[in-house]
């Protein structure tokens, strides 16, 4: 009898909490992104909208990409016409969420703050609300957690970090949405993958906490990687060459990237250990009853964070804190959310090779660039470190003008040197022209491709006035 | 202007005569066919040998000599040939083959097939515009169908990496470029190798001439050609920076592979101003006694052979040089991914399950017609990279059998070998020694930089009885096959 009492006194507290869609918030966006191309110049500005959800602290989550490049943000609460101006208060790319702040008093006034949960077993039942396509009215999907693994994160392209798939149905519009069980957010809704029916991905709460936790000092860092290449330890010679004893499983450590994986890890290690997750002989943990990636565990430490690991070393167990860091080095691979930089000079406009770029080149980018721009930019930073550019510069154009109308070679072209100076950076061409004290400026491309040579004094002369012609305010963006 | 007179009177007066002859075509004696059975590899599975049969077509050119296009003869098991268009196949043999020049002689050794046979002439001059006619064997029917020819044009081999001059006719006819013969003036003045929309390119019979009084008086030295990129001089700062002196004329060394066995002395922003005592201008072209403006290319195969010296003058440093060039030979061997392999089957070393093979353009060719596209990126970067002493070849671990020696290893692919057991690995043949170096328990494997794994070791006592379950489960014959 006691225990049907508590029951339903634990009814009566939820029925007094507000239902959620009150919290729930319907977003519209007006973005503009800049122009790879003519790094200059912008798109046309477009609408699009998504959906957020308030949390603790009179903020709004939501995802990343729904508010990219926002030149003004429109916030709405539930069953209220009412448009709110919002501002980013934080973004972060890497993992898709987004923070936002509204100004306007009274905005806040009785909406509740969404209980955050954890991880939702799979199997278990959820419940997406969102404004799919556009739409004026809430709409809510439910569906099973399907599965719970990394998934590549398309925002920021290049990323992998946990998330959860579910068949409740999530379209566009749902981003940035609550996913909710028993009350509480377990998922925020944030992609689909086209042609493939009844699975939606939301973010997984070890991420959005994470989230949360690493912009209570005021500045968003990012998820950390380990900086390293672990490589499946499964056959008997590998591991008896390694010496490792039979009780332990573990997964060998193949290459070093970064520099503190350099620092405190040795090829050949084996990973037995990363805090307390016991990793297995293919690489994985088992997290929350989930068989995962060991690179998840490093990803949940905060930027600057150690992480202790267990190796088996040359015969011997050893632990080791290994500090772990946000990857910055090779940005240009990802997608990026900062304008592009450029410099024009005599009409010729410079810009880094970035993922950014090369997309310019058509809605087949990838099937029809020139297979040695893939190479420098996806893969010489591993197979040939020591060659690789911090960031490979291109002539993306030359804008026509008497003191270039003869040059041959005009643009979509990595550059090798200018004056004899190697370009290592968009930085580079800028000291380059500068400092030139010859009577030509000679400008060589990458890979043998031939050079391009324009009179110093005339491009000096012209490049202001080519500069107006094509409407350039300022001839760099750094 | 007189030749060309005489080019449209000959046209005027021939074409009628040849096509109220059609039936009795003299081409007909002329024009023989050819079926021609041969293995097509599959480099995904270098064990496997699959066949195929095409069908082209060759010109009696002399005493027993017949004379079609090297394409699709490379790798055959059997070669035949018909006159008539129509019943007894006789039974043929290569006599003399070279895949850079893509010209092949066949002879049959039956003298019944030569009755009736009469050899075609092969024209001197190849005329640059005008009528010409196709002759081949339709179903039994001999055709003659006119074309119009387009130009003479610059264009890399069907078979090489070498560029060289080619005849391009507009063309409605459907399926051609099987070695037809194309006719003009009662000549034969080209043989076809490829058809794109109405385009029909053939390789024109002055170049084949040359090349069949070379082999058949013993100076054929093989293909030559430049070993250098060069740019066009169109941007006159260019020559003023590199101080050209004079009118603007020449154009732009680039950039020199390295090649074994080049010593030639040309250098990176040398002014190319004359070779073979024709003055090149900005754009790159010469002016040809018979045939015009022709690109520079063409003076490395008109009339020259691997091997022969041509006269250069260059621009260098503020001063006008004599330099001699010598023609290096066009090699596959040595490339760091062959362009080809031809009468060869594909090489490769089992062991243990793992699959390792050279890297060759025909293994890329296996990603489809679109390989440059679809092959991985890190294999398609090497295409563009020269060899160099300490790596004059690639291996790959191109696929692992699974078996339970490689446990664990069964996803990698495509990985370029960098070591074995320590020693550094370019080219097949080095893998079995590599192997018999190990002096421990085991085998290492180490692969490039940047790979999807660097290195993987394996039992050494086992795996020769691995190599020999994988075999038998896999059904291969052979665990390796290296050529000589």
């Amino acid at each position: 009898m006691k225990k049907l009492v508590s029951l339903i006194c634990f009814a009566a507290v939820l029925a007094q909490a507000a239902p959620p869609e009150e919290s729930v918030i319907k977003i519209v966006v007006f973005t503009q992104q800049p122009d790879w191309d003519e790094p200059w110049n912008n798109m046309p500005v477009s609408r699009s909208s998504g959906t957020g959800f308030v949390i603790e602290g009179n903020r709004i989550m939501t995802n990343a990409h729904v508010v990219t490049w926002a030149k003004q943000i429109l916030v709405r609460r539930y069953q209220d016409p009412q448009p709110y101006q919002a501002r980013v208060a934080y973004i972060g790319h890497d993992c898709d969420l987004a923070i936002l702040e509204v100004d306007a008093p009274g905005f806040f006034d009785y909406l509740e703050p969404l209980p955050l949960g954890g991880l939702p077993k799979v199997r278990s039942t959820v419940v997406t609300y969102g404004y799919p396509a556009g739409g004026e009215q809430i709409s809510y999907t439910s569906g099973v957690v399907s599965r719970i693994e990394l998934q590549n994160y398309t925002h920021p392209g290049n990323r992998r970090l946990l998330a959860a798939q579910t068949d409740a149905a999530i379209n566009p519009g749902n981003s940035g949405g609550p996913v909710i069980q028993d009350g509480k957010v377990v998922g925020v809704a944030f992609q689909g993958i086209p042609g493939l029916e009844n699975t939606g991905f939301f973010i997984a709460p070890p991420i959005f906490e994470h989230f949360l936790e690493d912009v209570e000092d005021g500045t968003y860092d990012g998820f950390p990687q380990a900086g390293i290449r672990m490589a499946p330890l499964q056959n008997p010679a590998q591991r008896a060459y390694l010496g490792v004893p039979s009780q332990f499983q573990g997964a060998r450590i193949d290459a070093l990237f970064s520099d503190s994986a350099k620092n405190h890890l040795q090829k050949d290690d084996v990973l037995l250990k990363v805090g307390d997750h016991h990793v297995a002989q293919d690489g994985s943990i088992l997290y929350e009853n989930n068989q995962l990636h060991a690179g998840l565990a490093f990803s949940l430490a905060q930027n600057g964070d150690s992480v202790p690991v267990t190796l088996w070393r040359e015969n011997e167990q050893v632990t080791v804190d290994l500090p772990v860091t946000v990857d910055r080095t090779n940005a240009a691979a990802g997608n990026l959310y900062q304008l592009p930089k450029y410099y024009v000079y005599a009409g010729m406009v410079f810009t880094p090779l970035t993922k950014n770029y090369l997309s310019t080149f058509g809605q087949n980018w990838s099937a029809t660039t020139d297979t040695e721009l893939l190479y420098e930019l996806f893969y010489k930073r591993k197979s040939d470190p020591e060659n690789t550019r911090t960031e490979a510069v291109m002539l993306a154009s030359t804008l026509a003008h008497p003191v270039n109308a003869n040059m041959r070679i005009r643009g979509r072209i990595m550059i090798d040197r200018i004056n004899g100076k190697r370009i290592d950076r968009l930085e580079d061409v800028i000291s380059a022209f500068e400092e030139a004290n010859d009577d030509y400026h000679v400008i060589e491309f990458a890979r043998g491709a031939g050079f391009e040579t324009i009179d110093t004094e005339q491009a000096k002369t012209a490049n202001r006035s080519i500069l107006n012609t094509y409407g350039i305010g300022d001839d760099r963006r750094l | 202007m007189k030749h060309l007179i005489t080019l449209l009177l000959a046209v005027l007066v021939l074409v009628p005569e040849v096509k109220a002859q059609r039936d009795k075509s003299p081409w007909a004696n002329s024009v023989v066919r050819l079926d021609i059975n041969r293995h097509n590899y599959n480099y995904f599975q270098p064990w496997s040998r699959r066949v195929a049969a095409n069908q082209k077509f060759g010109l009696v050119v002399g005493e027993r000599e017949i004379v079609t296009t090297a394409n699709l003869l490379y790798n055959h098991t059997l070669l035949r040939l018909q006159k008539g268009g129509r019943g007894q196949w006789y039974t043929g043999r290569v006599t003399w083959i070279d895949y850079h020049a893509n010209i092949a002689l066949l002879t049959v050794d039956e003298d019944e097939f030569w009755t009736g046979l009469e050899p075609a002439k092969l024209a001197e001059h190849v005329p640059d515009t005008g009528a010409a006619e196709l002759v081949r064997w339709n179903s039994g029917r001999f055709e003659v169908r006119g074309l119009d020819i387009n130009r003479l044009q610059i264009r890399k081999g069907q078979l090489t990496f070498i560029d060289m001059l080619h005849l391009e006719l507009d063309s409605e006819i459907n399926g051609v470029g099987w070695s037809e013969a194309i006719t003009a003036g009662g000549e034969v003045i080209g043989l076809t190798i490829s058809q794109a929309r109405n385009k029909c390119i053939a390789i024109p019979s002055s170049f084949i001439n040359a090349v069949l009084q070379a082999q058949a008086d013993g100076s054929y030295r093989g293909m030559g050609f430049f070993n250098f990129y060069w740019q066009q001089s169109e941007n006159p700062t260019t020559l003023d920076y590199l101080q050209l002196k004079g009118q603007k004329r020449g154009v732009i060394v680039t950039q020199i592979p390295n090649l074994p066995g080049d010593n030639n002395t040309l250098k990176p922003k040398d002014i190319l101003l004359e070779i073979d005592g024709f003055k090149i201008d900005t754009l790159g072209d010469y002016d040809d006694p018979v045939y015009g403006p022709m690109m520079l290319e063409n003076l490395a195969t008109r009339n020259h052979w691997a091997g022969d010296q041509i006269p250069m003058k260059v621009w260098r440093e503020g001063s006008e040089q004599e330099i001699v060039y010598t023609l290096p030979k066009a090699d596959f061997d040595n490339e760091l991914i062959p362009t080809a392999l031809y009468d060869v089957p594909p090489e490769y070393v089992m062991a243990g399950g793992l699959v390792f093979q050279p890297m060759t353009v025909p293994y890329l060719k296996s990603w489809g017609n679109d390989w440059q596209r679809r092959a991985p990126v890190r294999l398609i970067h090497y295409k563009g990279q020269p060899p160099t002493e300490s790596r004059p070849r690639l291996v790959v671990l191109s696929t692992v059998l699974p078996d339970p020696y490689n446990l664990g290893y069964q996803s990698y692919r495509f990985l370029v070998v960098d070591k074995i057991n320590g020693k550094k690995i370019s080219h097949i043949n080095q893998l079995q020694d590599a192997f018999d170096a190990s002096e421990g328990e085991f085998h290492i494997v180490e692969f490039e930089q940047g790979e999807a794994v660097e290195r993987i070791v394996l039992d050494a006592s086992r795996m020769g009885s691995a190599t020999q379950r994988v075999m038998l489960r896999y059904g291969l014959a052979e665990s390796s096959v290296i050529n000589e």
